[in-house]
């Protein structure tokens, strides 16, 4: 039996061609629907129309309706970016007001959040603030949410977008015993296909507009070959010792709080060369970042060119190291991406930009886009922009936290050869934190592996072992 | 004591004190809530802090009145002075002894304010430490693309404000996907009520209060 009947559903923001050209589509209940597509193709507008939150906040359905053969759900939504998902300042806090609103009785309020944090394994998380978690644990949070409202219906926004593989098999383990155990239908937009075999979803491919179901031994084979493209290792060989350095790093402790992130005792940056770092979620790879940027407090030393970073002025170190953000937003200046691409002309000076910025942005998808507005585009196209906009700038180190995160395929194969195209007219020291390993020993020269408060290059020998 | 009983009685001292000119009195409120301070254990820093950031306002108050008022009114000038004192230490004898959303159930459940108000109260106020980072993330942002953003360029707040805007109307979604609906019943997580315990206090104090300012000379 079908939950949701979507029947030519059309839908457009305001002044824009439409996302949606005459939808229709099914989803049977109980079971689990994994929507995939390019990315800015329109799959988190899906979702929010069919969680009524679109056109309530936005834009016109101008034909075509949604229904609920069985009745009106109880929709929960998960989104891309966990920190947006939150009312309340700790989990604890959070799960209470949901339950509130549930209109559960006092009594049996703190059983049901403690079942719910049991659950997702956050107990020990329950009463720290949000803030202060890392991605992973935060949409282990709002799955917790979900978990305490009950919900019939669960719709996932790129939800392992910013996860680890640990993080995103738990979740998904999970999200399966709901499917079985509890009789929720999940829907879940992605465009990454792999790890989702044991859901055993139906795949519909969102392309020009439109959605297609594909036939379950279809959606099978592309989850299989998804899979096995995931699951490649990747190989790197240790830099040279007489490599020149850009950055050197003396014992430096890294804390959160009261937790020790990272030690490192001694640690030096290849100049001119692209290195991957990978490790657990939560663990400090971001905070790693901010340290190098000066961001935050740190113990022990950091050198950049042979300079105490501390020594260094922040107006004039920040000419010279730059940060891609994890969220996309904060990178932003101005509003349109016009005026954006005209800043970083302006103030960067990157050969091959000055030359060739109009194939860069059509490489992108980007061109003909200069008078939206930075915020109104979709999370794909942020995240390339947000790159083009530092790339331009021409800084001597580019540190990238999650760079990749929320791009399909194709964007991620337009993204890797722009840094390439870029390295080669002007090399710069590149830096890339990220879960999306798609490849990316096509692009990277090393790879720095977080491990037990540690940071050590793949393929090197340590005192220990 | 019940948090939207303290909030009132620290509304009706100040409002008392805003019609007298009582120094003794102004004295004795100070003293008074630095010991209620002193008894919920509030560090003695922030304290001092709050205490050394009116100092601020307090001189520029004394200095005017008791120089360049026309008649050079010492008095009123020191009147003044513990006058804002007594609010900002009353009002810290308020904030600083209570949890936000213990204020916020208090004033849904025993005030019956709107949990609308209540919850969009408490989200703004957990905004502020947002906005914070914000525009030092905004300043950071610029330097990186070449653009010195000091604290007095329009850029730096309006995309604060632009952000705070994005966020509200995130935070509205993110109540609605939580099964807020505007003027639905609730159920309450953590009852909090009105003993007979805090109308006495309530009592006592208020009593108290007209005594040190009536009847004290």
């Amino acid at each position: 039996m079908n939950i949701v009947k979507v029947h030519n559903l059309t839908f457009a923001f305001n002044h824009q061609s439409p996302v949606l050209d005459r939808v229709t589509v099914n989803f049977p209940a109980q079971q689990t629907a994994l929507l995939t597509g390019p990315s800015g193709c329109g799959k988190s507008t899906f979702l929010r129309l069919l969680a009524g939150l679109l056109p309530k906040y936005g834009g016109q359905v101008s034909g075509g309706q949604i229904t609920f053969p069985s009745g009106q759900p109880t929709i929960g939504m998960l989104f891309q970016d966990p920190l947006t998902q939150f009312a309340l300042d700790t989990p604890r806090h959070e799960l209470e007001f949901v339950l509130e609103n549930q209109r559960v009785p006092h009594a049996k309020i703190f059983d049901q959040v403690q079942a719910a944090l049991d659950f997702c394994q956050i107990t020990d998380l329950a009463n720290r603030k949000i803030t202060s978690l890392s991605g992973g644990q935060q949409q282990r949070v709002a799955l917790a949410v979900i978990i305490a409202r009950q919900a019939d219906i669960l719709l996932l926004d790129e939800p392992f977008a910013n996860i680890d593989e640990a993080n995103r098999h738990f979740l998904m383990a999970q999200l399966g015993k709901l499917v079985t155990g509890h009789g929720v239908t999940l829907i879940i937009a992605d465009h990454d296909c792999h790890g989702y075999q044991a859901l055993a979803p139906r795949i519909y491919d969102f392309t020009d507009h439109h959605i297609v179901g594909l036939s379950p031994a279809a959606s099978r084979q592309r989850l299989v070959a998804a899979d096995k493209a995931a699951t490649r290792q990747l190989v790197f060989a240790a830099p040279q010792p007489a490599a020149p350095h850009v950055f050197e790093l003396n014992n430096v402790i890294l804390s959160r709080g009261n937790q020790q992130l990272l030690n490192i005792e001694q640690l030096a940056i290849i100049k001119d060369k692209i290195t991957l770092v990978t490790g657990p979620n939560g663990t400090g790879k971001s905070t790693f970042f901010q340290a190098l940027t000066k961001l935050i407090p740190f113990r022990g030393q950091i050198t950049y060119q042979g300079q105490t970073i501390n020594r260094i002025k922040d107006r004039h170190y920040r000419q010279e190291v730059g940060l891609v953000f994890q969220r996309a937003n904060d990178q932003f200046i101005d509003v349109t991406v016009k005026e954006e691409l005209e800043l970083s002309a302006k103030n960067g000076h990157h050969p091959y930009f000055k030359a060739h910025l109009q194939d860069a942005l059509k490489a992108l998808g980007l061109n003909n886009l200069g008078d939206r507005v930075v915020y109104s585009l979709s999370g794909g196209q942020r995240k390339k922009l947000q790159l083009l906009v530092m790339l331009m700038m021409e800084q001597a180190v580019l540190l990238l936290d999650e760079p990749f995160a929320g791009l399909d395929h194709a964007s991620l194969q337009a993204v890797y050869q722009l840094i390439r195209t870029a390295q080669v007219t002007k090399p710069q020291t590149i830096l890339i934190v990220s879960h999306q390993l798609d490849q990316i020993d096509q692009l990277a020269d090393f790879h720095l592996i977080l491990h037990d408060h540690r940071l050590t290059y793949q393929g090197a020998l340590t005192h220990e072992s | 004591m019940n948090p939207s009983l303290k909030l009132i009685f620290a509304l009706i001292i100040s409002l008392e004190i805003t019609f007298t000119t009582h120094l003794t009195g102004n004295l004795l409120i100070i003293f008074g809530a630095l010991l209620v301070l002193a008894y919920h254990r509030v560090s003695p820093h922030k304290v001092t802090k709050l205490a050394l950031i009116t100092l601020i306002p307090a001189a520029a108050l004394f200095v005017t009145m008791a120089f360049f008022s026309p008649g050079h009114n010492v008095f009123f000038a020191w009147v003044l002075v513990s006058r804002l004192y007594c609010y900002v230490l009353v009002g810290g004898a308020v904030t600083l002894t209570t949890d936000k959303l213990t204020l916020i159930r208090s004033l849904e459940q025993n005030c019956h304010l709107p949990s609308k108000f209540a919850y969009g109260f408490l989200a703004a106020l957990n905004l502020v430490p947002r906005i914070r980072q914000a525009v030092v993330t905004i300043r950071v942002a610029g330097q990186m693309r070449g653009v010195n953003l000091h604290w007095w360029s329009p850029t730096l707040y309006f995309k604060a404000i632009l952000s705070a805007i994005q966020w509200s109307d995130q935070l509205a979604q993110a109540m609605e996907t939580h099964g807020f609906v505007e003027g639905a019943p609730r159920t309450v997580a953590q009852p909090i009520n009105i003993t007979k315990r805090d109308w006495l206090l309530l009592i006592a104090g208020l009593a108290l209060i007209q005594l040190v300012l009536i009847a004290l000379p």
